[in-house]
């Protein structure tokens, strides 16, 4: 009798303990990274009367939470693929919307610009003509720095992101390890890991995975070791490390991170992948550097070719034109630490040659090296660093001067810093070249019907440029210059003197004569703003093959297209995540059904004990009855 | 594959299922908001790029467009003057064939002399005239600078023969108006092979322009033609070799060399013509030289012959004038049709261009109303389906 109250009692407990679980499941219906958990029941062990064996009850084996390590896992990996594509894809869009606008952009502040040398090729003698070209080329310099400006909020952002990232991080970290001591206190007392506990540490796993690729290793004690990269470790046990946010040691202006323990900071930028901080570390990389040299690289390329073709015509005073644009110099930056004794000069040479990434020049003690920031791949130059024979590669000219120390660097950034040094170098109207140096004329009295081309200059810089020359024919096929010597003329040649370029084409008559002189007063003449107004259609970067409006076209394509791979990147990974997280749900999660059919049964058996104790009270008073005189 | 839902899960699908559902409405309902497909470029990367080439041949076309018109205005500028010089020289031309009847007194051809060089002080006006923006027309690119100056030695040209080109098109310049060296200087003097002229005349006879029989057997050079008597005439070259020699009937061509002379009157034994090759010359210098043969006395018989021959070359030169201001003037015309030419093949590319940048950009209406509906179906039963199935619960039902 007492058997049967015991075992009664034992089905109270259990189903009460059953019950609880369900209470704690129902409660926890949203509780985020809650894992389900079961009370797992089993037979007393049996007592044993003679050759009988008789049930004494159930008892609470243990309670278990439904868990997949394997899933959780996947999910986790899921997550970081997930927010590094966010992190880029957001940043991307940023990039993206700058270049959006059509009707204000790049594209159409370079039209504008060629427009307004039409203009000025339409009235060269008008001073409001002149003036609307030299606002439209401000309007041009401001479109760019308007741009570059907010590439460096851009990458200031970045820089905050990345330093709230690490502090979040270390916040999480610190969890994470002290979790980590709270599962081992507890493992070791009761022989397993409290539930809510492992929930709470994969809770924290994910949200370190959200921002970071790691390696985790599981320990016998119940703890885990975190790791990233090449095995730096972010937890080890219950102590974590400390990430911090500094400045890279080339580039001050960015952040890098960094493990920072006393007395030493080691820079792990470069071994940090996945999540938002790999996502805003590869759109840094990918994206942010190639539009800034890119856009650097079209300022270089439209101040040159801008400025050797005003150089090559005359003002309204009749001076020979002077540069339209300046831009910014190589940026060298030596990193910190460096002997204070080297330096680098570095200029710019031939915009064809030009690329869009920046250089890192290491010193080894006897020579250079030069790699590419981006991915470190070895770049080939020529020559040794000295004035004479500078280091020459990839549109760049370096003289290394001072004594560097072994393993100095410097950071060498051709395009970065063009924009912010941009600017509109005239700003006297009358200084625009609209006109050509030189012009030609035929007698008025040729008897022949030869004519004489308009002339184009070869050579700016020949001291002869502006001499009045006179081509006249001593017979029909020879003429002299300026009364000297017998050339050969052959209709529609080159004529080639004093730096510029002339045909005389036709029939010529002994005694014709042709002029070719100084352009004095010539303000009516539009050859040289013409040829400005050409030169943006016209084969200059990507040694020739591509023109500054094909070049601003392609560049807003470019970007483009990579902020449309990294949006449709994002919405696939967004997919694989949330079935990797449907997944872990359908083992972890909680579903109401379920547990009000167990709140049912539990309840039921609960009931039908409690009845056993009731039945168990009737058996005794019976007995109780039966035996009372 | 899952086999069991959890209910938080159930709702978070549901909802995202709903959220992505709005967020592709607003994106269709920004699209016909805003009436076009791309709001940025990663929308349509390859489209974006063929927009802004094509935009910016657009607005290339506008500004060629521009350039045209004050291209059309600049040479009808110039065509206007052109015009006002040929009836200037229409004019000049009546003067001199009234002045070449034998009728007139000296006063009378004084008169039309000053006529004459009243009319050539016109012409300088009008190669002195400037356009809106006060540069002068015919100064070549010397626009600031007068071009045509009265000196005592005639009328010279401080202008240049430059052009100045406007771009109308891609690859179609055209040059705006003429240098003065090419409309009022370089003119075909004579009757373009020769130049003939009065040398001794003591007779009456006079000499014509002359004109060429046969190109290919002139020999370009000096000649005198003598009168070795009054009925005879010998022609010599420079080098005083005989050419050609024959008897004299007035007003019957003398002819050698390919190039035939009319000798009209009765010229003195002794008297003597002249011709030269032709070269290049200038109205004004024309209108002068004609001006002064009028001036000449007529009093006697050699001096009349004098100013018949010089109304003749004279005459000859004004005609010529006038022929190299039509030939100038039609210049004019088929530049102003390249123009209208260039109009109208610019209007066909631009419709061309909007059409595409249409296309590519522009919303089909019809398209995205209906997706819009489509989506909007799809949302209202997202809700109501989530609105259903979060009621169920076997909670509802103890």
């Amino acid at each position: 009798m007492a058997d049967m109250l015991n075992v009664a009692v034992s089905g109270l407990r259990a189903f009460q303990r059953a019950l609880e679980t369900t209470s704690h499941n129902i409660a926890n219906v949203s509780t985020p990274g809650y894992s389900r958990q079961t009370v797992n029941l089993a037979t007393q062990t049996p007592q044993t009367f003679g050759s009988t064996t008789l049930g004494t009850g159930v008892v609470v084996s243990n309670i278990s939470r439904f868990s997949n390590d394997l899933l959780v896992t996947q999910s986790q990996r899921a997550s970081s693929s997930l927010n590094r594509l966010s992190a880029y894809a957001e940043k991307a869009g940023s990039l993206n919307n700058l270049f959006a606008d059509s009707s204000t952009g790049m594209s159409a502040s370079l039209q504008r610009f060629t427009n307004a040398l039409q203009g000025v090729a339409n009235t060269p003698s008008s001073t409001s003509a002149r003036q609307v070209l030299l606002s439209e080329a401000e309007g041009l310099v401001q479109r760019l720095q308007t741009y570059d400006a907010r590439l460096d909020e851009i990458e200031s952002e970045v820089n905050q992101q990345l330093s709230g990232e690490a502090s979040a991080i270390n916040g999480i970290t610190g969890n994470i390890a002290k979790l980590n001591r709270e599962i081992v206190t507890a493992q070791s007392q009761s022989g397993q890991a409290p539930g809510d506990l492992l929930d709470a540490r994969d809770q924290q796993m994910a949200a370190l995975a959200s921002r970071l690729d790691t390696t985790v290793v599981k320990v016998g004690d119940g703890s885990i070791n975190v790791f990233v990269g090449n095995g730096q470790a972010l937890v080890l046990g219950g102590t974590s490390a400390t990430l911090v946010a500094k400045p890279d040691a080339l580039l001050p202006t960015r952040v890098s991170l960094a493990f920072q323990s006393p007395g030493i900071t080691v820079d792990v930028t470069s071994q940090l992948s996945g999540g938002s901080v790999g996502g805003l570390l590869d759109f840094r990389r990918e994206m942010l550097d190639p539009v800034r040299n890119q856009l650097g690289q079209m300022a270089v390329a439209l101040s040159a070719v801008t400025n050797a073709q005003h150089r090559e015509g005359v003002d309204l005073a009749g001076n020979l034109g002077g540069d339209l644009f300046k831009v910014g110099a190589v940026e060298v930056l030596p990193a910190v630490g460096n002997s204070p004794t080297g330096t680098i000069t570095a200029t710019r040479t031939a915009a064809g040659a030009s690329t869009a990434y920046d250089y890192v020049m290491r010193y080894n003690g006897s020579a250079w090296t030069m790699q590419r920031a981006d991915s470190g791949a070895p770049v080939s130059f020529s020559g040794t660093g000295t004035s004479l024979d500078p280091i020459v590669a990839d549109g760049i000219s370096m003289v290394m001067g001072g004594t560097p120390a072994t393993g100095d660097r410097f950071l060498v950034r051709p395009m970065a810093a063009a924009i912010k040094g941009m600017d509109v170098v005239i700003s006297d109207p009358a200084k625009v070249a609209a006109a050509a140096p030189i012009r030609t004329a035929a007698a008025v009295a040729n008897t022949g019907s030869a004519t004489i081309s308009a002339g184009e200059v070869l050579d700016v810089s020949n001291a002869q440029l502006r001499s009045s020359v006179t081509l006249q024919f001593i017979d029909a096929t020879h003429y002299s210059v300026n009364g000297v010597g017998s050339n050969v003329y052959a209709p529609g040649d080159n004529i080639d003197i004093n730096g510029w370029r002339v045909q005389v084409s036709g029939t010529t008559a002994v005694g014709d004569s042709f002029t070719v002189a100084n352009n004095a007063s010539g303000t009516g003449d539009n050859r040289n703003a013409l040829s400005m107004a050409t030169l943006m259609s016209t084969g200059v970067l990507s040694g020739g093959a591509e023109s500054l409006n094909q070049a601003v076209t392609r560049f807003i394509g470019a970007v483009g297209v990579a902020t449309n791979q990294a949006n449709s990147s994002r919405d696939a990974q967004q997919v694989i995540y949330d079935d990797s997280q449907a997944a872990v749900d359908g083992v972890s999660g909680v579903n109401l059904d379920e547990e009000a059919a167990n709140m049912l049964r539990y309840q039921q058996a609960y009931q039908a004990a409690a009845q056993m104790i009731s039945v168990t009270q009737a058996l005794f008073d019976s007995l109780l009855q039966a035996t009372r005189r | 594959m899952i086999n069991r839902l959890s209910t938080a899960g159930t709702h978070s699908t549901a909802i995202r299922e709903i959220l992505k559902q709005q967020l592709q409405l607003s994106k269709t309902q920004t699209q016909v908001g805003s009436g076009s497909r791309i709001q940025s470029p990663a929308d349509d990367p390859i489209a974006t790029t063929r927009i802004l080439a094509m935009e910016q041949n657009r607005a290339s076309l506008e500004q060629y467009g521009k350039n045209a018109d004050l291209l059309a205005n600049r040479l009808s500028i110039g065509e206007q003057a052109l015009a006002d010089a040929g009836v200037l020289l229409q004019n000049v031309r009546e003067h001199a064939i009234q002045a070449n009847s034998g009728a007139l007194t000296d006063a009378d051809r004084r008169t039309i002399a000053l006529d004459i060089r009243a009319r050539a002080q016109e012409l300088l006006d009008i190669a002195n005239r400037r356009d809106g923006n006060g540069e002068y027309l015919f100064a070549g690119f010397s626009t600031q600078t007068q071009p045509f100056l009265r000196t005592g030695a005639g009328v010279t040209y401080a202008g240049d023969q430059g052009a100045r080109m406007l771009q109308i098109g891609s690859d179609q310049r055209i040059a705006d108006g003429f240098s003065g060296a090419d409309v009022f200087q370089r003119i075909t003097e004579g009757n373009g092979t020769f130049t003939t002229a009065t040398g001794t005349h003591a007779g009456a006879g006079s000499i014509d322009s002359g004109h060429v029989t046969n190109s290919a057997a002139w020999v370009p050079g000096n000649y005198t033609l003598n009168f070795t008597t009054a009925s005879t005439w010998e022609v010599r070259d420079a080098g005083a070799v005989l050419v050609a020699s024959g008897n004299y009937t007035a007003g019957s061509s003398i002819g050698f060399r390919g190039v035939e002379v009319v000798v009209s009157g009765d010229p003195a034994a002794g008297d003597s013509f002249t011709m030269a090759p032709a070269t290049k010359k200038d109205v004004f210098a024309a209108l002068d030289a004609l001006a002064t043969s009028l001036e000449a006395p007529g009093t006697t018989a050699g001096g009349r012959s004098l100013i018949t021959s010089g109304v003749n070359a004279g005459l000859t030169q004004v005609d010529q004038a006038l022929n190299h201001l039509l030939d100038t003037r039609a210049v004019v015309g088929a530049r102003l049709n390249a123009v209208d030419n260039a109009a109208s093949s610019r209007q066909q590319l631009d419709d061309e261009l909007a059409d595409s940048v249409g296309a590519l950009r522009d919303v089909d209406y019809a398209a995205a109303i209906s997706r819009m509906n489509q989506q909007l179906t799809g949302l209202q039963a997202a809700q109501a389906a989530y609105s259903k199935i979060s009621q169920l619960s076997l909670f509802n039902y103890l």
